[in-house]
């Protein structure tokens, strides 16, 4: 059988790239170095996201059907590397300071990436079991990271044995999938399901795949690992558990269920219809009363994963576009707040919301972007969220329109606990008036983030254009 | 008529915050110089396109490059800026209140800086609501003025009654669970009309030319009721109002008041019942009465203040009562007095908040039993004062009375009772601003307010020009009449068209 | 011998087994008992992945192959899990689950 190794170009690039960083990360051995090594990975990523744009407008399968390139998977490739470059950047000095040994942290974020990667571009259960296992023990890996904390590690382990459980549950979903049909592949799936053959061991691995999907996507009522990882973890880590990891994970579910699994719509629609808005629900309303920024941005990024799940439910290319488009605009606004949160955790130690008490004074950069960050989350316009939740919710006004009111009413709920933040921000009074530094790095990271956010939600076009695009060689399969 | 000339009026206060962000801290005055000068050239633009727009002709008119530019092609935006007889009176009351509103905050010195800032964007959004002829480009200016308000009453507010937390929250919260309704009512509109028609087109002439189905209209109409009503402060959706204006600075208060609810309004009438005939003719009956309520109600709320900014507030939910009644009657004169009462109470509404603003500044108190005998030390405010009163009490001769009589007229036609309700109203507006005038402006001079100084150079401008375009607009009112009857007589047209086909489409 | 052993017999010898993992994983408080019901879990996975394969597809290697990659996963899970375990030990003293409560649980 011939392969063509170059459609792999971007895998084999990235692997090749974490093994560099890390025998350099082994190899070299001054501190001083660290910082050189965060701006080689990030040089090295930029390298491969360009390779990952050579890719747009290719599709082609690999290995018979294992491995598919098309634009959908090149989209989410795109922004996974794009999550990464933007978080490595945005926190080198974070992870320089508060991390010890950083050797292995660059080329552990690498293989996360890696393992994203793949999963995107899975076409069969086992290239899937291997990418999202790939991409799930590297973060296990950064969450315990700091291994003299107690919470990292706690976050480490309950991460672990919840991501260990879901996986095992989704596995086993995916093995009576198999039992049922005979297959593996996922276009092979596609054919094999349609609404005449549908037996209860087939719905029964549904019902597991989507509770071991809900944990990846953190959507409730599997949620529960998230506040505490998201909390526990170091920052950087947590951005990209909350960007990369769910974007990832929310593109092999439509590869999954709208790809293979479209012939059961009916089935798995009402069921994630009722995930998405018990998310919604309980990631707004337990964000409320939260005063560690970081639990409440788990608890807003559940409810966020709710919002993108309304794109899966009429398995249409208008839904799939809104989900693509929201999963990016989230990757902005979602950076944008986490690289403040550890901006100011370098200045004062503490992820309390209340330390961040007169703000806007001590950096107005970091409060104008936590602020937009947040209102973007929030679905205000003109800012990107507001765009990505009419994208959204538009394509489900005829079957769901419950779903929809509880979508919208609780997106403005979101508000309360979202201003309470800019409350602290802009009119407290600092305890410590002296302004927060911060580096080029983080500025423009910030800037990127705020720029992107605001932009998108004024002239969203190109984006959506491109996702329109993307979703559209999903179909053609 | 290629020149973008509105988004240049629409871009003239963003641009002017933009200079003053990288102003520094201590150059309050300079800043708020720039504020001036930019909701000045945007007064400017909109007094000329105000005078420059031909009523004989009507429709839009001053189409920015002439045409609407795609924006967002596969959700119908367009990036449309025009002005018709409805819109245009809008635009220059907002232009007004906000040129004026930088100069009742004048005085401002805390965080003079970003109260400016946030002034500008706040008077750039509602400038854009009443321009954009897309509804996704509405909806967009419509929501981005929230956030402003809610931090310009965080940080500036007053904590008189509730605090200015709780009516900064109050104010956006209800604002806000009022637009996830319209949003619903929007979203499930767009995917309805791209289903009849197959072509995304959010513009509000598009979607009124899609036939959708009477039931539909009917759902549909309720969710825009209820998102635009809680703007508007219908009753009983008004508590926001009263609260949210005593807790909000003196130029978050003019705005708001003066031109803010009335996006409520006009999107009624440009979108709810021009896009739904019928079913703003199921609903008519029940807007009726919401009104009336409302005249009654907060009239009677306002009779019960003994703070002034509370008293404004409910006499504004009050008069919001007329602007739904003139809608209810659905038809040409009454929808054309209720546009006239948006303009007219904005103006009023702003020059009254404006003074009450003063007087708080220069007495530290609004308690109206703890004032008395301003008028001996400080004529000009209180001739301010009783100038915005008169107008609220629709004096004749002032620009309030024509348009609430009008209103008065079409309604008793078609509500009869209801209507009587309503002029009885007039009696208790009547008597709530005199005894208000009366016991905090005249009277005997009191001891404490001995040193109060009469306002005086810029404190001037809200005075001098809010009063004049009252005095202006009642002794000329075919100025407004005329054009606000080019704008709302094709609408009107419309509406009684598809009324008189019948729920048969 | 085709009649005697059918499907069925796998699937609830599986399911059998995953549910006592299941019960284990939330029952015990014990991290490496927990780690013990999640490797449970899998072998129920691989039973049902190796079964399906002989008697669905036995022209295909695919359900076996899975399984072996399953296998080689659950190994490196294992090992981290138990890494983690010892630095946990040596940083809290315990491995009672229950005494994690820093973070909110």
């Amino acid at each position: 059988m011939h392969i063509d190794y170059s459609l792999l170009s971007t895998e084999i690039a990235l692997a090749i790239l974490g093994l560099i960083v890390f025998t350099l990360g082994l190899t070299l051995p001054s501190r001083s170095t660290n910082r050189g090594l965060g701006a080689f990975a990030i040089f090295g990523l930029l390298i491969v996201l360009g390779i990952t744009v050579s890719f747009w407008g290719t599709q082609a399968e690999l290995l018979a059907g294992m491995y598919l390139i098309d634009n959908f998977s090149v989209f989410f490739k795109i922004l996974a590397l794009v999550a990464a470059i933007l978080i490595v950047f945005g926190t080198m000095s974070y992870a320089n300071n508060n991390l010890s040994r950083q050797l292995e942290y660059y080329s552990t974020i690498i293989f996360a990436t890696l393992g994203m990667i793949i999963m995107i571009s899975a076409g069969d259960f086992i290239t899937l079991y291997i990418g999202l296992e790939l991409m799930t023990v590297s973060f296990i890996i950064l969450v315990a990271f700091r291994k003299t904390d107690g919470h990292s590690l706690e976050a480490g382990i309950k991460y672990l044995i919840l991501a260990g459980v879901s996986s095992a549950v989704l596995l086993y979903g995916l093995s009576l999938i198999y039992g049922a049909t005979g297959t593996v592949y996922i276009l092979e799936l596609a054919e094999l399901v349609t609404a005449g053959t549908i037996s209860p061991l087939l719905v029964f691995g549904l019902v597991l795949l989507v509770a071991g999907f809900g944990f990846k996507i953190s959507a409730a009522p599997f949620h529960m690992w998230a506040p505490d990882v998201y909390e526990g973890a170091p920052t950087p880590i947590t951005a990209y558990l909350a960007v990369g990891s769910k974007a990832a994970s929310f593109a092999i579910l439509v590869r999954v269920f709208v790809g293979g699994l479209a012939g059961m719509q009916e089935q798995w629609a009402t069921l994630l219809a009722v995930l998405a808005a018990i998310s919604i629900l309980l990631g707004n309303l337990v964000a409320i009363p939260q005063t560690n920024i970081k639990r409440m941005l788990a608890y807003s990024s559940i409810a966020q994963a709710g919002y993108i799940m309304v794109g899966l439910l009429t398995a249409s290319p208008e839904g799939i576009k809104g989900v693509m488009f929201y999963a990016f605009i989230y990757l902005f606004a979602t950076i944008g707040a986490f690289v403040v949160v550890c901006a100011v955790y370098e200045k004062t130690k503490s992820d309390e919301i209340a330390s961040y008490a007169g703000l806007s004074q001590r950096s107005p950069l970091a409060a104008a972007v936590m602020l937009i960050s947040l209102l973007s989350m929030a679905g205000i316009p003109p800012l990107a969220g507001f765009v990505g939740k009419f994208y959204l919710f538009t394509t489900i006004t005829d079957n769901f329109m419950w779903l929809v009111y509880i979508g919208l009413i609780m997106s403005m709920v979101s508000v309360y606990y979202y201003l309470r933040v800019a409350l602290v921000m802009y009119r407290d009074e600092p305890t410590d008036p002296t302004p927060i530094k911060m580096g080029a790095a983080v500025n423009v990271t910030l800037i990127i983030a705020m720029v992107a956010t605001l932009v998108l939600g004024i002239y969203p076009t190109p984006l959506s254009e491109l996702s329109n695009i993307a979703a559209q060689s999903f179909f053609t399969w | 008529m290629n020149f973008p000339i509105l988004t240049t009026a629409l871009l003239a206060p963003v641009i002017a915050a933009l200079v003053i962000v990288f102003l520094p801290r201590e150059e309050e005055r300079l800043a708020k110089s720039i504020a001036a000068i930019g909701t000045g050239i945007s007064l400017l633009i909109s007094i000329y396109v105000y005078f420059a727009y031909d009523t004989s002709v009507g429709g839009y008119q001053f189409v920015d490059f002439g045409q609407p530019i795609p924006w967002i092609p596969d959700l119908g935006v367009t990036w449309y800026m025009a002005v018709d007889g409805l819109s245009l009176p809008m635009l220059l009351l907002t232009n007004l209140i906000g040129f004026t509103a930088v100069f009742a905050s004048w005085n401002v010195k805390e965080r003079a800086k970003e109260l400016m800032i946030l002034l500008l964007l706040l008077i750039a959004g509602v400038m854009g609501t009443f321009i954009a002829q897309n509804l996704f480009i509405f909806l967009l200016f419509y929501e981005v003025v929230v956030i402003p308000i809610y931090i310009m009453v965080i940080i500036w507010g007053s904590s008189k009654r509730v605090t200015k937390e709780y009516a900064g929250m109050k104010l956006t919260i209800y604002l806000l669970i009022g637009s996830a309704f319209l949003l619903v009512g929007v979203m499930a509109i767009f995917a309805k009309a791209l289903d009849i028609t197959g072509i995304p087109d959010m513009s509000f002439e598009g979607l009124a030319q899609v036939a959708f189905p009477e039931q539909f209209q009917i759902y549909m109409f309720a969710l825009l009721l209820i998102g635009f009503g809680t703007l508007l402060s219908m009753w009983p959706l008004h508590s926001w109002s009263p609260d949210g204006y005593a807790g909000a600075p003196t130029a978050v208060s003019m705005i708001h008041a003066g031109v803010l609810k009335k996006i409520g309004g006009y999107g009624l009438i440009r979108f709810a019942i021009y896009v739904f005939p019928l079913g703003a003719k199921f609903w008519a009956p029940v807007i009726a009465v919401l009104g009336v309520i409302g005249v009654a109600y907060a009239a009677m709320g306002a009779l019960a203040q003994k703070d002034l900014k509370y008293l404004v507030g409910y006499s504004s939910v009050s008069h919001m009562g007329y602007v739904l009644l003139g809608f209810a009657t659905l038809g040409l004169i009454g929808v054309n007095g209720a546009v006239a009462i948006m303009f007219a109470h904005g103006v009023m509404a702003a020059l009254f908040f404006s003074m009450v603003g003063f007087i708080y500044e220069k007495t530290h108190t609004r308690w109206i039993p703890e004032l008395g005998g301003l008028f001996q030390n400080a004529p000009k405010l209180a001739v301010g004062f009783m100038l915005a009163g008169m107008a609220s009490l629709g004096l004749p001769g002032l620009v309030n009375f024509l348009p609430e009589f009008t209103v008065f007229i079409a309604s008793f036609k078609v509500y009869g009772i209801l209507a009587v309700i309503a002029i009885a109203g007039i009696i208790i507006t009547a008597l709530y601003i005199l005894r208000a005038g009366a016991n905090s402006l005249f009277g005997p001079a009191r001891p404490e307010y001995k040193d109060v100084k009469d306002i005086r150079g810029p404190e001037m401008v809200p005075l001098v020009v809010l009063g004049s375009v009252l005095v202006i607009g009642g002794i000329l009112p075919s100025l407004l009449f005329d054009m606000i009857n080019s704008g709302v007589e094709p609408l009107m047209a419309h509406v009684n068209d598809i009324l008189q086909m019948g729920g048969g489409r | 011998m085709a009649t005697s052993l059918n499907p069925t017999y796998f699937i609830f010898l599986s399911a059998a087994l995953f549910a006592i993992g299941v019960y284990g994983v939330i029952a015990k408080k014990n991290i490496i008992a927990v780690l013990v019901s999640i490797e449970m879990m899998l072998a129920a996975v691989n039973i049902n992945l190796v079964a399906f394969n002989k008697f669905f597809t036995p022209e295909a290697f695919i359900g076996q192959i899975f399984a072996i990659f399953v296998v080689t996963v659950a190994a490196v899970e294992i090992g981290l899990g138990l890494a983690l375990a010892i630095a946990l030990v040596r940083k809290r003293g315990t491995t009672n689950l229950d005494d994690f409560d820093w973070l909110k649980w």
